[in-house]
């Protein structure tokens, strides 16, 4: 065993446990800090696939931001820090079912393809693709048109939400 | 990106750089005169307008394939600016009068009908979803506008819900139909289901489009929201987003599944076959049992979507395709037109608190006020489709095209459903004729001229249609 695998065998097994942590905790702040510690394993397993832009992303979108605005609202709207109710309603075995046939069947079906096996092509060294990436979005010959209208439907969002959630005096 | 990239979506960017500066602009003008709001945001609409029209030689994609000019979106473009001047108009006094004039209203309006433009104009699907975005999220909050009122509040919440629900199947649906073919421009699309290799990954992200965009336009088994968004919120916002999202929804889907999915079309006809027979069926007979004008004409809407959907129809067949979606654009013209004007005579009648929104609250209105009633029976023939009025050359055009594509079935239908229909239409007019009552309406000129011009030119052009057709054949030719 490398020391990489014995890396991704501790990450993987501690976002698991930490997932597992989120739905099961009955103090809802807990819930999102062991929300924080799964989106920081799943960053980390980015790094290990070579993928440190999108692991970057994942601590600042989605632990910085995100992650962040759960444990505001819960802290700003619930008085109950802890869950009152049941953690199972009456279906969770259909649930469970299904969840188990859903990966009965991916496992099956990811059996016969031959991605596990192969050898991984290997990265494509010089290339810098962050500014690859970065020159994409905002190129008038690539994807400047969507970004702008995202920009302009974010703007749109932003005055609505003002005014929905504004309360005259 | 050159001029000619900007040229093609000109009248877009002076759209939307205007609703941006008037977001500025209303900080200084001071409340209670937020009417000069209200102006500026028409004089923008106007202008967009101009430059449609003035668009008339360019033709061709700009950003890549992104998006696309030609006779189709000018046409729809200018419907579109047309429907946002008829919103601000019915707005300008409702607002005031309701209590909730706020210069974001109008923001919010032009924002959505940038949407809606974009719509028109996408060729890839990425745009297409942001286009409908644009379009959906400016009229989530428009319905909840007359926010604390628990009603509108509650049109909102679940216009908002259901519409994000509703956006979820488009965007599986992009995703697979990507994944199928390896790309979301329209005519990579065409190009490689042409070649055969898409199958069943493209039919079935093909058909999550379509339940998506059925929410939009509201198509059964998709309508459930729309009586209580339509009773809910603001009746200027529901004038608005009747026809508004209907013409971009339905542009949408021609340029989308007329094009992209053409080869789709023996998989999707009896679908859409289904649907538009449901929807006309489903929506003229709840109509029947209501009795708030607003829900009737939500309902109404639902049953007109179902015969705009049948211009759809017969999508497989290339010869009949053009002429069935020229009847539906024209259609939806009339619609618009009919739909403004029936809606500016819900709100000369309608009070605050919601009242004087009853069928009874229509008694006596022949009487005392007979040039509004009459303006109300020429809409309420127009939906029913009963000459003279342009109701009945739309279904006379869309009727045609599809017994040309060979559905008798589905055209039967149509007529069937619209004599059911003629029984909730004429009601609101023997109501208004037949019974003694009371009735108060406001009287704004900018009103007045909505209802007025409407009522005009639903009958006028109903005598002189070709003129208006040959432009949308025209228009729908430059498509195909």
């Amino acid at each position: 065993m490398t020391p990489l695998q014995l890396v991704f065998l501790l990450t993987a097994a501690l976002t698991l446990v930490a997932a597992f942590r989120v739905v099961t905790t009955r103090n809802l702040v807990h819930a999102a800090l062991w929300l924080v510690v799964t989106l920081f394993g799943v960053a980390v397993l980015f790094v290990l696939l070579n993928a440190p832009f999108l692991a970057v992303v994942q601590v600042v979108v989605y632990i910085g931001a995100i992650a962040v605005l759960f444990i505001f609202a819960i802290m700003l709207t619930r008085r109950e820090m802890r869950d009152q109710g049941a953690q199972l309603n009456k279906g969770w075995w259909a649930a469970a079912l299904v969840s188990l046939l859903t990966f009965g069947g991916l496992f099956w079906l990811t059996r016969s393809w031959d991605g596990f096996t192969r050898t991984a092509a290997p990265l494509p060294t010089g290339q810098d693709t962050l500014s690859a990436l970065g020159k994409a979005l905002v190129s008038p010959d690539a994807f400047v048109l969507p970004f702008e209208i995202a920009s302009v439907l974010l703007l749109a969002a932003l005055v609505g939400a003002v005014y929905v959630a504004y309360r005259e005096k | 990106m050159t001029q000619a990239d900007l040229y093609t979506l000109l009248p877009l960017i002076v759209l939307v750089i205007w609703a941006c500066a008037l977001l500025l602009v209303d900080l200084l003008i001071p409340r209670g005169r937020k009417g000069i709001t209200a102006f500026l945001a028409a004089l923008g609409l106007a202008l967009t307008l101009g430059l449609t029209l003035a668009q008339v030689s360019a033709a061709g994609t700009a950003f890549q394939g992104m998006v696309v000019l030609d006779g189709f979106a000018r046409f729809v473009n200018a419907l579109l600016a047309l429907t946002g001047l008829l919103g601000v108009g019915l707005a300008y006094g409702y607002v005031r009068r309701m209590g909730i004039e706020r210069g974001e209203y109008y923001t919010l309006l032009l924002f959505s009908v940038a949407g809606m433009m974009l719509m028109a104009q996408a060729a890839d699907l990425i745009v297409v979803f942001l286009a409908l975005e644009l379009l959906s999220i400016p009229l989530y909050i428009l319905a909840a506008f007359a926010r604390p009122k628990e009603t509108s509040e509650e049109a909102g919440l679940k216009y908002f819900l259901l519409g994000a629900f509703a956006t979820g199947f488009v965007v599986y649906g992009i995703a697979l139909t990507f994944g199928a073919t390896g790309t979301t421009s329209l005519s990579g699309i065409i190009a490689a289901a042409s070649n055969g290799d898409a199958g069943l990954l493209l039919t079935i992200g093909a058909a999550l489009i379509l339940v998506g965009f059925g929410f939009k336009v509201a198509v059964v088994p998709f309508h459930m929201w729309t009586p209580d968004v339509y009773q809910g919120a603001p009746s200027a916002v529901t004038a608005f987003m009747a026809a508004g999202a209907k013409i971009a929804g339905f542009a949408a889907l021609l340029r989308v599944f007329g094009l992209a999915f053409s080869s789709l079309s023996a998989d999707l006809t009896a679908i859409l076959w289904t649907l538009s027979a449901l929807t006309m069926i489903v929506g003229n007979i709840l109509a029947i049992a209501q009795t708030n004008i607003k829900r009737l004409l939500a309902y109404s809407s639902i049953a007109h979507a179902g015969y705009i959907l049948m211009a759809f129809v017969p999508f497989g067949n290339a010869e009949v395709l053009p002429v069935s979606v020229a009847a539906g654009v024209f259609y939806l013209v009339a619609y618009t037109l009919t739909n403004f004007g029936a809606w500016a005579v819900v709100i000369a009648l309608e009070k605050a608190e919601g009242r004087g929104l009853d069928l009874d609250d229509y008694a006596g209105l022949g009487r005392k006020y007979p040039a509004l009633a009459a303006a109300m029976t020429v809409f309420m023939l127009s939906l029913t489709g009963v000459p003279p009025t342009l109701g009945l050359v739309g279904k006379f055009y869309l009727f045609r095209a599809v017994i040309a594509g060979g559905f008798y079935g589905l055209a039967v239908i149509g007529v069937l459903t619209s004599l059911i229909s003629a029984y909730y239409y004429l009601r609101v007019v023997v109501i208004m004729y037949m019974r003694e009552g009371e009735p108060e309406r406001v009287s704004e000129p900018w009103l007045n001229l909505t209802w007025a011009a409407s009522a005009l030119a639903v009958v006028l052009i109903s005598l002189v249609p070709a003129p208006l057709f040959a432009w949308a054949s025209q228009a729908v030719f430059a498509l195909f």
